[in-house]
């Protein structure tokens, strides 16, 4: 494999970001640093599905805050868990592995539901359908407060992976002050990632893959070329939503609880932010994307401190969003089609 | 019912109150090359929507191959073997010169998720066979230096020529050609009608849009003239030349 000056400088400004969690945090840097790279790996792994919404198959998905949540409810509520005012406790359920693949083959059926009605619609009215769709999906489990606990979420349900924790990270977690339960999520999630993008690998230079980015280009020629256009697009669908699935299973995990507010829309607005930056239509790209994406989001108030020391506690909330928004923009005007991204492939021209 | 290989019968589609396409009858027999001309606007586009799915038509019924197809999906009319191109030329852009091909000229099969995840000895073979054809076709069409490029660095023509390349590698039994020779330099052109030429000898039904009357004159057996939506004239050549319908839809109308 030749490896690109973009990859290089992807992984340079990867490395760099990292240095600065370092150099911006004298004390508690590498406990920083545990946290952030696990929101990477999770939010990730959602960009990579997306990417194979969006940047293979050219589908606007403003919704993958709601597959990430399907993913997370079912396999939660399968295993043993409390959830709702009291708490009360569901003391049985499924082991752990057999309720994440049907809670991974649920986020995809309730992406094969969503998109049997939206996916025949033009790319701009299946992002309204879909951003819709997300928030009828958050409201509801809010409101189905005895299956999913309503507003008062689900908790005790963590141990459920942590039984599997291996002894190795509680060794390596003590002498490094991490979270061992927070070690073992990272470990899972960059673990999800490898075989997710191994896999994705396959199927991109597959016949199957071609198929996808033919739609992504013309859907007419596609079916002037005798092929089912909408089937193409709803595995697509599947596929990307329950890559999602499974990254809102990790996010539950990384959470000790669950509640409905981690799937409003900015979720996928993070997810978006994270797959553009990284490259649109990459396989590689949304890794690191999102840890510059996480570095950025959660360095900025350590920035804003260090740049306005004087500055009162509103005032530096304002200045990180600021600082948010011009790093992002900053890196766009740089690589407008992401660090991974080719020029040639440059998808933001949506149809 | 007819022998004809494609037939429409009170074939009727409307805009709001334009009526774009009102034919009473008309058939295609196998093998012919048939030319379809008329003014801008004469509905001859809209024709072969409704032909190849693309649009439903109001009322009136399409016959291929002796099977009503009037409400059947594109796709599934292309795998009767009847396959169109567009008059605004649909290439994948993104793609290259030679994923187009392949794209095209994978059956559904091989297409499949699945197999695409196993990646089978079986597919890997079916995929070289299907390079080596795909490979003979940009040969054939001179197009073969441009195998890597992405589709969307052609000029206009060599476009042109990739949509026909598509459209003929699974082997169809009917082209429908939406202005094959527009936008296309007169050398180009050449090419393309003498190809034309050749997929009809090789016993290819083809129907061709076209607005180039002398290419038209030159290669068609039958010219079928359609204005305001309705057939005005059918006829060989020579007939077309001096019917008087034709001269006057095309002389009463500002146009080429
Ligand atoms: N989707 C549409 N909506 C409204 N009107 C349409 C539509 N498609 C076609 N028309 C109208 O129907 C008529 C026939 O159009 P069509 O494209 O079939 O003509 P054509 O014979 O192919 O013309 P040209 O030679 O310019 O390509 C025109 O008046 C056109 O404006
Ligand atoms: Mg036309």
């Amino acid at each position: 494999m030749k490896i690109s000056n973009k990859f290089l400088f992807a992984v340079f400004l990867t490395g760099f970001s990292i240095y600065l969690v370092f150099a911006l945090n004298p004390e508690g840097a590498s406990r920083i640093l545990l946290n952030l790279l696990t929101f990477a790996g999770i939010y990730g792994l959602s960009a990579i599905g997306l990417n194979v919404h969006f940047g293979w198959t050219g589908l606007l998905n403003f919704g993958h805050a709601s597959f990430m949540g399907v993913g997370a409810y079912v396999t939660l509520i399968l295993m043993p868990h409390a959830a709702g005012r009291e708490g009360e406790i569901t003391s049985t359920g499924l082991p752990f592995i057999v309720a994440l693949i049907i809670g991974i083959l649920s986020a995809a059926l309730f992406g094969l539901l969503l998109g049997l009605p939206a996916i025949r619609l033009r790319g701009d009215y299946l992002a309204i359908v879909t951003i819709a769709a997300a928030e009828i999906f958050r409201l509801l489990v809010r409101d189905l407060e005895s299956i999913t606990g309503g507003v008062y979420g689900i908790i005790n349900y963590t141990e459920n992976l942590q039984q599997y924790r291996p002894n190795f990270i509680n060794n390596f977690s003590e002498s490094l002050g991490f979270s061992p339960s927070q070690a073992w999520v990272c470990l899972v999630a960059w673990v999800s990632i490898l075989f997710t993008v191994l896999f994705l690998k396959r199927l991109n230079n597959s016949p199957w893959g071609r198929a996808l980015r033919a739609v992504r280009e013309d859907e007419d020629a596609v079916r002037a070329m005798g092929k089912n256009a909408v089937w193409l697009k709803l595995q697509s669908f599947m596929l990307g939503a329950g890559i999602a699935g499974l990254s809102g299973v990790l996010l539950a995990f990384n959470y000790g609880s669950l509640e409905t507010t981690v799937f409003v829309p900015l979720l996928t607005f993070y997810v978006w932010a994270i797959m553009i930056l990284g490259g649109v239509g990459t396989i590689t790209g949304p890794i690191f994307g999102s840890i510059i994406f996480w570095v950025i989001i959660s360095e900025t108030d350590r920035l804003a401190f260090i740049l306005f020391e004087n500055a009162n506690g509103q005032q530096l909330a304002g200045v990180r969003f600021l600082l948010v928004g011009l790093l992002i923009m900053a890196l766009m005007i740089f690589r407008p089609s992401g660090l991974l991204g080719k020029k040639e492939e440059l998808l933001l021209d949506v149809k | 019912m007819s022998n004809s290989l494609i037939e429409v019968n009170n074939l009727k589609k409307t805009f709001g109150g334009l009526t774009a396409v009102d034919i009473k009858q008309l058939g295609f027999n196998k093998g012919q090359l048939t030319s379809i001309i008329g003014p801008n606007g004469a509905g001859k586009t809209t024709f072969f929507d409704l032909i190849s799915g693309f649009q439903n038509s109001d009322s009136g019924d399409i016959h291929l191959k002796n099977k009503d197809i009037s409400n059947f999906q594109p796709y599934k009319i292309a795998r009767m073997g009847m396959v169109r191109t567009f008059q605004l030329t649909k290439v994948f852009d993104r793609m290259t010169v030679l994923e187009n091909l392949l794209f095209s000229g994978s059956e559904i099969s091989n297409d499949s998720l699945f197999k695409s995840v196993i990646k089978s000895k079986s597919q890997k073979k079916y995929e070289e066979n299907l390079k080596d054809k795909a490979k003979n076709i940009m040969e054939d069409l001179n197009i073969l230096h441009m195998a890597d490029s992405y589709a969307r660095e052609l000029s206009g023509g060599q476009k042109k020529l990739l949509e026909l390349a598509r459209s003929i590698i699974n082997e169809p039994e009917i082209l429908l050609l939406d202005e094959p020779l527009a936008g296309v330099n007169p050398k180009l052109a050449e090419e393309i009608l003498s190809l034309i030429k050749k997929l009809s000898n090789e016993g290819i039904t083809i129907l061709m849009v076209e607005h180039n009357i002398e290419a038209v004159m030159k290669i068609s057996e039958r010219i079928v003239v359609l204005a305001e939506g309705s057939l005005i004239a059918d006829g060989n050549p020579n007939e077309i030349r001096t019917d008087r319908n034709v001269i006057e839809a095309y002389l009463g109308k500002d146009n080429d």
